[in-house]
């Protein structure tokens, strides 16, 4: 007898779920009195009060535009891997910009330095999307390394030329002037209205994605390049295009996310959502509508973590742990179900 | 200072920088020569680096740590085994996940060994042999000769052995290989448990032997490179040496102009490894058939038909 088809795609999240609370209480419960108050714990720290949902908003907006980076280019069937770099080279792009025009007013600075942050990741973004387009590289391996080399590069710049001239070698560049900082959704917490242009762009991209002739011809390409050749698409040109879009997405997150919570370019400031962003996306089917809770959900297991750190004074790493854990249980227990139907 | 002098320092130091990423590089041509794509090797490498140190520094020898840390290896592999083989799953989705696992779990359990000193291996020293050629030997440590043993005897097992010819047999066609009565699953298990292993023992190389600490994400996209020169090597492990080279070369040339004081940023020098092998990897592409001796199975995974 055959399930119905809802059950069919819930069984085997709720068995992923259930594996990842089992692992995680196997990894970390030992580090609270009872388990049960381990897990309040968790919930509390990603959800408790204003304060902590303020902060998983916080930690879901990057890895929201992130999900989105990873999500374009699946469409086409690549697999990117290359979202921290592009969110660096959208820093950098857009950071670069703050720095050269510090007096500007906001209406001039706020807009110009979003552009230049996207152009950024975009322009990052197209390096791999060249090299698989023309030279058939592959692009996995092209994004990842692109990444190492955008962190030095911010490195070289936030150790060089960019150094504050007042932060006594410390690593950083000078803090933003107001007029380039994004403004908080509500005064004092963290979150910022890049969230909303995250969960708008997802909007967006799903309306192209579904109802338009590009979504239409990428779904061709998808499913049948040789129909696509005859039609007259060029794959090329839409792989360059759906890596420079995806890449100009993570620009943006890079850029906001140094504007509004950083307030200036510091080392290794994005890390780890690149991977959080990858994770999303597949988690999320590479669907737009599915990224946006799949992120929120991303966000809480951040801030978790940082609870974790703070009052059970486990390290940072945790958080990596909690991330490949559950991205490996659900993405078996989903693989399994299908490979059996 | 002569320069043949120089020349073989450089090239001592060059394969120094090489050895832990030719590890790496084997297991993970083995693993595609069966079908198995596995991006994990990174985390891989970062366990085996992690468990080899501490064992080394916990039982004083650096023997038992290179064992240690390719068993580490060899435990995470099972999970993209499971993953791959037992749920079907994308082999990039696992493979990222067994990366995320590693990179945690070895910066998690890694933290109390940060700083730790070892006296890793000492050198080799063979009586009775010529001052220049004894000073030379002593640049070289174990890791490095075992090194440019591994690929040679690969070679031989993929290419001159009825179990290398079915190893190939199951990542060229798994549907023909079946019909033959071979199992691809079983090849497959080998071949990524045989990744994880190499992986595993690179890391440990690279911890106890190259470095001679640990640090929370040391292997700096090794293992990445190294999926990524696979191309290189036309999946034939007797490339492995000069393959790993290039990154070996580069991240030696880059240490010794910072060593040497010239007014370069290290932040900048410190590209060029990444560099270096993107740059041949797209001259590689533009000067080559596309994909040659690429195992056939490998095309539906990486989608090379672009």
């Amino acid at each position: 007898m055959k399930a119905a088809p809802y059950a069919r795609r819930v069984w085997p999240l709720a068995a992923g779920a259930a594996s990842f609370i089992a692992i995680t209480a196997l990894l970390f419960g030992h580090s609270t009195p009872s388990l049960a108050g381990f897990f309040a714990m968790l919930v509390k720290g990603a959800f408790g009060d204003g304060y902590a949902f303020s902060e998983t908003l916080v930690k879901a907006t990057p890895t929201l535009w992130c999900a989105l980076a990873v999500a374009v280019p699946a469409q086409l069937g690549l697999i990117s891997i290359g979202a921290e770099g592009q969110m660096y080279a959208g820093a950098i792009g857009g950071g670069g910009l703050v720095l050269l025009l510090p007096h500007q007013s906001s209406w001039v600075l706020l807009p110009l330095m979003l552009a230049c942050g996207a152009a950024g990741g975009a322009a990052w973004a197209s390096v791999a999307g060249s090299l698989k387009a023309r030279f058939g590289i592959n692009e996995t391996v092209v994004s990842m390394l692109q990444n190492f080399i955008a962190i030095n590069l911010l490195e070289y710049l936030i150790h060089g030329p960019w150094m504050a001239p007042n932060s006594g070698n410390w690593p950083q560049t000078a803090e933003f002037p107001s007029a380039a900082v994004l403004p908080p959704i509500v005064s004092g917490l963290r979150t910022h209205v890049g969230l909303f242009g995250a969960v708008a762009a997802a909007g967006v991209l799903w309306f192209i994605a579904g109802k338009t002739r590009w979504g239409l011809s990428v779904k061709v390409l998808m499913s049948n390049p040789k129909v696509a050749g005859q039609a007259g698409l060029n794959h090329a040109a839409y792989i360059v295009g759906a890596m420079a879009i995806g890449g100009g997405l993570a620009g943006l997150g890079g850029i906001m996310e140094a504007s509004a919570v950083q307030n200036r370019l510091e080392s290794g400031f994005l890390q780890g959502y690149g991977i959080s962003g990858y994770l999303v996306s597949w988690l999320a089917g590479h669907d737009f509508r599915w990224i946006v809770p799949m992120s929120l959900v991303m966000g809480a297991i951040l801030t978790t973590a940082d609870t974790l750190q703070l009052s059970a004074g486990l390290p940072a790493s945790s958080a990596m742990i909690l991330q490949g854990v559950l991205f490996a249980c659900i993405l078996g227990w989903t693989s399994y179900a299908r490979s059996r139907r | 200072m002569s320069a043949g002098k120089i020349a073989v320092d450089m090239l001592v130091s060059a394969l120094r920088s090489s050895t832990p990423m030719a590890f790496a590089l084997c297991g993970e041509i083995l693993g595609e020569r069966a079908g198995i794509v596995n991006i994990g090797i990174e985390g891989e490498m970062l366990v085996g680096a992690a468990t080899a140190f501490a064992v080394t520094v916990v039982t004083g020898s650096p023997w038992l740590g290179l064992l240690a840390g390719a068993g580490a290896g060899l435990v995470l592999s099972c999970v993209h085994g499971v993953l791959c083989l037992f749920c079907r799953t994308n082999q990039i989705a696992s493979g990222v996940a067994v990366l995320a696992i590693g990179a945690g779990c070895s910066a998690y359990y890694g933290t109390p060994y940060v700083g730790r000193q070892i006296n890793g291996f000492s050198p080799i020293s063979i009586p009775g042999l010529p001052a220049a050629l004894a000073e030379v030997l002593r640049s070289i440590s174990p890791t490095m000769v075992i090194g440019l043993v591994v690929p040679p005897v690969l070679a031989v097992f993929l290419f001159m052995t009825r179990t290398g010819l079915r190893w190939r047999a199951v990542g060229e066609a798994p549907a023909s290989a079946r019909i033959l009565g071979i199992n691809p699953n079983t090849f497959r298990w080998g071949a990524i448990l045989a990744c994880g292993f190499l992986a595993g023992f690179g890391g440990g190389a690279l911890s106890v032997d190259y470095a001679k600490g640990w640090s929370e994400g040391m292997t700096a996209g090794r293992g990445l490179v190294a999926m990524g020169l696979v191309v290189m090597t036309r999946w034939n492990p007797a490339w492995t040496t000069p393959v790993a080279m290039i990154f070996g070369a580069a991240e030696s040339l880059s240490l010794s102009i910072q060593s040497h004081g010239v007014g370069v940023s290290p932040y900048l020098l410190s590209l060029f490894p990444y560099l270096a092998p993107l740059v041949i990897l797209a001259l590689h592409a533009k000067f080559s058939r596309r994909q040659g001796h690429m195992p056939a199975s490998l095309a539906d995974i990486l989608k090379f038909s672009a």
